[in-house]
């Protein structure tokens, strides 16, 4: 009996199994970057032609722009102040509070607190024009006459505290999703060794739960300043970026010059300056939060 | 077996038959508006006339209408999006057009030049109002749409809250004479919209639309703003006079006549608001009067004219000083064709008949515009609308803005910094600073901006 010849070694064809991520990539990820990178030194109007090639647009931006020190502030406070005091803050609250009550209780706050991201944006969106309407009609002056306050108009007077609270109230439910995933897989003899050695809720919370909530809260920083600084839709929803430019944020100025004004290549310039903001922002999260940590390889392994 | 063979043979035959008819689909876009449908229902109809001509002559043709009836905000989002579905090729044939837009889709090439067409068609053309066709010209003076309405913008204000606040019929019916004659001026007209308010008789002293548009140019108009230099056809931004008409914005703001979040009302709000007869003012056009009277809007106005105007008064844009004149702007919406278009010829065969009294006084009567031709005057169905009738005369101090291929994003500037003086993010002088800075970033030299129209 002749023994079969041992089989022949096949390449494993990593360019054949690649290829469908790499289609993905190039066709939503790359095209899309490099395209904006040509028609931002272009000067697309509103006809769409491109007549000529130019450094007007960067030109622009960099030195002509008289609105774009003021939209940059504009995104600085609502990026920070929403991350801190929604995305963060509220979310953490809402993870140790409704993982503290009864299991029932907890998940069905939980489930309120998921509506906003569940609703449409544009009913989201006319809801809060609803709550915010100036008349004795809109739900914040319904309460504040009840109580004998004045007329509030924050469309008008607050706009930007209101987009922050409005994007806030969506935003909140990520963090705390996986808050909540954290605290619960904490292991409860630690709980109950600290309860042992003599500590109180609050030692509990300060020295078992928050040590733990550090490694997500670092992701959860750098994706949603990421999410907060590319998105707007809520913002153009509820207050257009106005008046006037008073809560346009980066991204939704980049939307207003090239949608609104017809000029696209000029929007095309901003958005390459938004790209490289982003890479930067998010290197010095990277950096300062540590998140080499959180991607090293684990030093137990977990049966 | 032979039955199916048959069965098949038929169906086939038939098939046949029905794949020989012609289809020619044209492509017709406008922007959405309840007010004014016969501006599609006027080329569908005209499409029936053909196809039935066809028949008659034995043509294997039908036209078939694709309508796309715009969602956009306004005119200017309309024809901004227009723009682009031409940019890739997905242009309609027939389309509407706000006539200062003209100039921009002419000098792309979107828009036929229609001067040998009209001179081709003398018994429609030959009648229409010869303004009208100054309104549709593009830079090099060719005529490149075909207007199909003419209107005529007025501010609305409520008498009876006049006589509630203690006026006589005759102060009531002399308003309109003396803003003719210069003695009733826009701060006058400020002056007693607030004495409306303040004696509670209405909630709102003025309100104006929410959005770009043109009537709030009527009083940059009366405050002596020229848009163009007429040497030279260059947009011209008037410092000086610029800021005399936002500071009468800012004063109706700070003074409580204009609510201070006027632009970010909705339509809805701000018609109901004069409908049911809590703001003084509306600042609009006269196709406004279709919800104005009757029971639209949730309050019942009468429909006859005599009861209307004991209810409601139209006045131009005041002078802005005593003495000057006031000002009116017209805003012919008007029919382009696509040159590109495989049937153009067709397009404007459509567009002729459209065009033609019967089919345009429809239009008219319907949603309350002015006739583009002499002979619709005299038709009976448009003298009865007593509504036309009455402004008609109005068209005396009429004007268009200018057809300048940047003028719509002129006027979006102009708008944002009529938002920032009522919004009191600005003050006038400091507003005119931000539309010149933005008006030069956007535009360069193509604006010229002077301190004052005089130097």
């Amino acid at each position: 009996m002749i023994s079969q010849p041992p089989r022949r070694h096949r390449p494993a064809r990593p360019l054949l199994y690649l290829m469908p991520a790499i289609i993905v990539l190039s066709v939503f990820f790359i095209a899309p970057i490099l395209i904006d990178i040509v028609i931002a030194f272009t000067n697309m109007g509103v006809n769409l032609k491109v007549e000529k090639f130019t450094f007007d647009n960067v030109l622009r931006m960099l030195g002509r722009d008289s609105r774009l020190p003021m939209v940059l502030m504009t995104t600085f406070i609502y990026v920070t102040a929403t991350l801190f005091l929604f995305n963060i803050g509220l979310g953490a609250i809402l993870a140790v509070t409704t993982t503290a009550v009864p299991e029932r209780l907890g998940a069905f706050f939980r489930g309120l607190w998921l509506l906003p991201r569940m609703s449409p944006a544009v009913l989201y969106g006319v809801l809060w024009i609803w709550v915010a309407d100036p008349t004795p009609y809109g739900l914040i002056n319904q309460i504040g006459g009840a109580l004998g306050l004045p007329l509030l108009n924050l469309r008008n007077d607050q706009p930007l505290l209101l987009i922050v609270i409005a994007n806030g109230m969506v935003g909140a439910s990520f963090a705390m999703v996986i808050m909540t995933s954290t605290i619960r897989s904490i292991p409860a003899h630690l709980f109950s060794a600290a309860r042992i050695d003599g500590a109180g809720e609050w030692s509990v919370l300060r020295h078992v739960v928050l040590p733990a909530l550090l490694p997500p809260l670092r992701f959860i920083t750098i994706y949603q300043a990421l999410s907060l600084m590319t998105t707007y839709e809520y913002i153009l929803l509820i207050t257009r970026g106005g008046p006037v430019y008073d809560s346009t944020t980066y991204a939704l100025y980049v939307y207003r010059r090239a949608f609104e004004s017809g000029a696209y290549a000029y929007g095309a310039a901003l958005a390459l300056g938004l790209m490289v903001i982003g890479v930067a922002v998010t290197l010095l999260q990277w950096r300062m939060a540590g998140m080499k940590q959180s991607f090293a390889a684990p030093k137990i392994e977990v049966l | 077996m032979f039955r199916t063979l048959t069965l098949a043979a038929t169906t086939i035959a038939l098939l046949a038959t029905t794949a020989s008819a012609e289809e020619i689909k044209l492509k017709l876009w406008t922007l959405a508006d309840r007010n004014g449908p016969a501006r599609v229902t006027n080329i569908e109809d005209a499409a029936a006339i053909l196809n039935s001509q066809y028949k008659a002559a034995g043509i294997d043709k039908t036209i078939v209408i694709e309508v796309n009836n715009s969602g956009q905000k306004g005119w200017d989002d309309y024809a901004l999006d227009t723009l682009k579905a031409f940019a890739v090729n997905q242009g309609p044939d027939v389309y509407l057009l706000p006539h200062e837009w003209i100039g921009q889709f002419a000098a792309d090439g979107y828009a036929k030049a229609l001067d040998e067409e009209i001179a081709s068609k003398p018994w429609v053309y030959g009648d229409v109002l010869p303004v009208l066709w100054n309104s549709v010209k593009g830079i090099d003076g060719k005529v490149y749409a075909i207007p199909q309405d003419a209107e005529i913008r007025m501010f609305f204000y409520n008498k009876d809250m006049l006589r509630k606040i203690g006026k006589d019929e005759a102060f009531i019916d002399a308003i309109p004479a003396k803003v003719e004659t210069g003695n009733f001026t826009l701060d006058d007209f400020t002056a007693l919209s607030k004495e409306v308010v303040e004696k509670g008789a209405a909630q709102y002293g003025m309100l104006h639309r929410p959005n770009v548009g043109i009537d709030y140019l009527m009083v940059f108009a009366s405050n002596g703003v020229k848009f163009t230099d007429e040497k030279t056809g260059k947009l011209l931004f008037p410092k000086k006079e610029m800021e005399a008409a936002l500071s009468w914005y800012e004063r109706n703001a700070k003074e409580g006549v204009t609510p201070a979040d006027n632009t970010a009302m909705s339509w809805e709000a701000i018609q109901t608001a004069f409908k049911q007869e809590k703001a003084f003012v509306f600042h609009q056009g006269v196709w406004a009067v279709a919800w104005q009277v009757g029971d639209k809007l949730g309050a019942t106005w009468p429909t006859d004219g005599k009861g209307y105007f004991n209810k409601i008064g139209w006045i131009p844009a005041p002078a802005a000083e005593k003495g000057g004149k006031p000002a009116n702007l017209s805003h012919p919406i008007a029919y382009a064709i696509n040159p590109k278009g495989t049937n153009a010829g067709i397009a404007a065969d459509l567009v002729a008949l459209a065009s033609l009294p019967y089919f345009n006084t429809k239009h008219a009567v319907s949603s309350y515009h002015t006739a583009i031709s002499n002979a619709q005057t005299a038709m009976p169905e448009y003298k009865a609308n007593w509504a036309l009738e009455a402004a008609s005369p109005m068209m005396v101090h009429a004007n268009f803005v200018p057809n300048h291929t940047k003028f719509g994003s002129y006027n979006k500037v102009l708008f944002s910094g009529l938002q920032a003086v009522e919004t009191s993010r600005m003050s006038a002088a400091e507003a005119v600073e931000f539309i010149a800075d933005e008006l030069e970033v956007q535009f360069g030299d193509e604006v010229e901006i002077r301190d004052a129209l005089a130097n």
